[in-house]
């Protein structure tokens, strides 16, 4: 593993989140760049767990893989006790697209957007996973247009029926009211109501349920869907941390998203649905009229990236300062490529 | 084990040929016989079992664990890591993995001492060598050496569904599972998929009772050859027992194994 640390060049620092700091670099073998994950050490009590479970996570499941939309996990390697992962180099994510006010987000753009995004997590439930922590940044674009799914370190095989999960998964915004319920049994919805809550972000250019504790989180739901009830949602009541809210009338989605056609009107209400049996699966989504009617999905080369992608591809000079790092100093700790 | 077998490194990097199996033991084979050596790692296999089960893991991670501590030593040479220290650490890397509770490294460090003085005393007359530093060094080696394949599938799964479809006996399948148990002993899981070991082992125990499944087996969409083979590999390791003394033989042979240059230190 040694010799691997010579291997990728760095070329300069990208990010750093709460287990691993990210590194652009070069790999000299290859010629090619790709961003390095380096996994923090942490205190000695986590020193003494031995390799980190998140990176753990993401290599048993990476090493599984391999799919058009999925970040590719290209090498691995250790130095003393640290443990690094190479991945494909990105260029930008879609929050950062979502942000950028001088790019406009045409139907076309939002359709090619959400098939990668189905199509990565259609290739992934099949094989028995679930992501767990759906969002814009976490939704990796490369200068070609490509969208890939990223960051496995919550991702989790699924299927045994009686093995509980827990509840404490998927950033609050996009978190299914399932799961604010307190549920420990759950599949594929929980990141098909991520989906929705991404598509409906694509739509208004701001977080669309921003709540601001799990209580709140619920309230903005429901002042959207309405209450749930044993009618419309079978057993939500017997959810360990049921609480029943104040009614709430729900407005039609089409008051929300006022420019958006009936066929996308139908994508969203498929997966904003409150019992999570009733929402729509990946491949289920794909099939529905939206994907297929005018106009067509814009090609991938085509779609409006960040300036300083564009002119990076246009240069070729892959020297500039990257935005993420800016929006990361200022703050919002960006969580790209690492958790 | 969910996910796809046929996609998985399981199938793809990890189902080895005999033939390479024998050329990479070479240099162990020309220290010890083929005999000596299956010996060697029927004992590690019962060491990691009786660890697994002091820390009441599920018998799907002491079976990873297993596996990942053969594929190691499928690469390299026992003389590359001591197995005392690796059997603990792949049961460390396996509860990891399969996300079934946490093991912390003292309770891990404080079992191996207490199975290695109750259980293996005949076998080892000092105290497990070993502290958390080795282990947690082991760990990447052996990570490395897995080739970061992780996900292992195991015959429980497959078996549990076939006894369901033979209409479920409870005995069949007590005696299956446990002959799956004992194919870890075997290099089956090393040369054979999963599905396989489980039909071989099925077979097996509907020998050992008597039962007459002949027409479910005939139906199966199987090449019967590499059944034959799998059930032969594991009546050899019966026949093997039987005339084995572990407790008398094992010190012997840990002694005559190729070991690490320095030895740990005590």
């Amino acid at each position: 593993m040694e010799s691997k640390l010579k291997r990728y060049e760095k070329i300069e620092f990208l990010g750093e989140g709460q287990f691993a700091t990210v590194y652009k670099a070069k790999d000299v073998e290859t010629g090619n760049i790709v961003a390095v994950k380096k996994i923090k050490l942490g205190s000695r009590i986590e020193a003494a767990d031995g390799i980190n479970r998140t990176a753990l996570r993401e290599i048993k499941i990476l090493q599984e893989l391999s799919h058009r939309n999925l970040i590719g996990l290209l090498d691995i390697f250790g130095h003393g006790s640290n443990v690094s992962l190479v991945f494909d180099f990105m260029d930008t994510d879609l929050e950062v697209i979502i942000k950028d006010n001088t790019i406009i987000l045409t139907t076309a753009n939002i359709k090619t957007y959400m098939i990668q995004t189905l199509q990565g997590l259609e290739y992934l439930h099949l094989n028995w996973i679930l992501h767990r922590d759906l969002k814009p940044n976490n939704l990796l674009i490369n200068g070609s247009g490509i969208l890939k799914v990223a960051d496995f370190g919550l991702a989790k095989l699924y299927g045994s029926p009686n093995r509980l999960n827990t509840h404490q998964v998927v950033t609050r915004w996009y978190r299914s009211p399932e799961l604010l319920y307190g549920a420990k049994q759950y599949g594929v919805c929980v990141d098909m109501w991520a989906v929705g809550c991404i598509l409906a972000e694509l739509l208004l250019r701001v977080p669309f349920l921003p709540g601001e504790s799990d209580l709140d989180q619920l309230t903005k739901i429901f002042q959207v869907l309405g209450n749930p009830t044993e009618e419309n949602w079978p057993g939500v009541k017997t959810l360990s941390d049921y609480i029943e809210f104040k009614p709430f009338q729900p407005v039609p989605l089409k008051h929300i998203f006022t420019a958006a056609g009936d066929d996308l009107l139908d994508v969203i209400a498929s997966m904003f649905v409150l019992d999570p049996s009733k929402r729509k699966t990946c491949t289920e989504v794909l099939k529905m009229p939206f994907f297929n009617n005018k106009p067509a999905p814009t090609i991938n080369s085509k779609l409006p990236l960040p300036q300083n992608v564009r002119k990076l591809k246009e240069l070729e000079r892959p020297s500039l300062k990257r935005k993420l790092l800016d929006s990361a100093e200022g703050g919002t700790l960006s969580k790209r490529l690492f958790t | 084990m969910a996910g796809n077998f046929w996609q998985s490194s399981h199938h793809q990097q990890w189902l080895l040929d005999k033939q390479d199996l024998i050329r990479e033991r070479q240099y162990d084979l020309s220290v010890l016989s083929e005999e000596e050596y299956q010996k060697i790692f029927i004992f590690f296999a019962s060491v990691i079992q009786s660890l697994g089960e002091q820390l009441k893991l599920r018998q799907q991670v002491i079976a990873t664990a297993t596996v990942y501590f053969k594929r190691f030593y499928a690469k390299n040479s026992l003389k590359c890591i001591d197995p005392l220290l690796l059997a603990p650490t792949c049961i460390f890397l396996a509860s990891k993995v399969e996300e079934f509770g946490v093991i912390s490294n003292s309770r891990l460090l404080t079992t191996c001492q207490t199975v290695i003085k109750n259980k293996f005393a005949y076998a080892y007359n000092q105290e497990f060598p070993y502290r958390t530093n080795h282990i947690l060094e082991c760990e990447f080696y052996l990570l490395e050496n897995l080739d970061c394949c992780l996900i292992v599938y195991q015959p429980y799964r497959p078996l549990l569904q076939m006894v369901q479809d033979l209409g479920h006996e409870e005995q069949l399948l007590t005696l299956a599972w446990r002959i799956v148990n004992d194919s870890l002993r075997t290099d089956v899981c090393l040369l054979y998929p999963p599905y396989q070991i489980a039909i071989g082992c099925l077979q097996i125990a509907c020998v050992i009772l008597q039962k007459d499944h002949k027409s479910w087996f005939a139906e199966l969409n199987v090449d019967i050859e590499k059944i034959q083979e799998i059930a032969r590999c594991i009546i050899n390791l019966y026949e093997l027992w039987k005339q084995y003394d572990e407790k008398k033989e094992i010190q012997g042979l840990l002694n005559k194994m190729p070991k690490p240059k320095p030895a740990p230190q005590r």
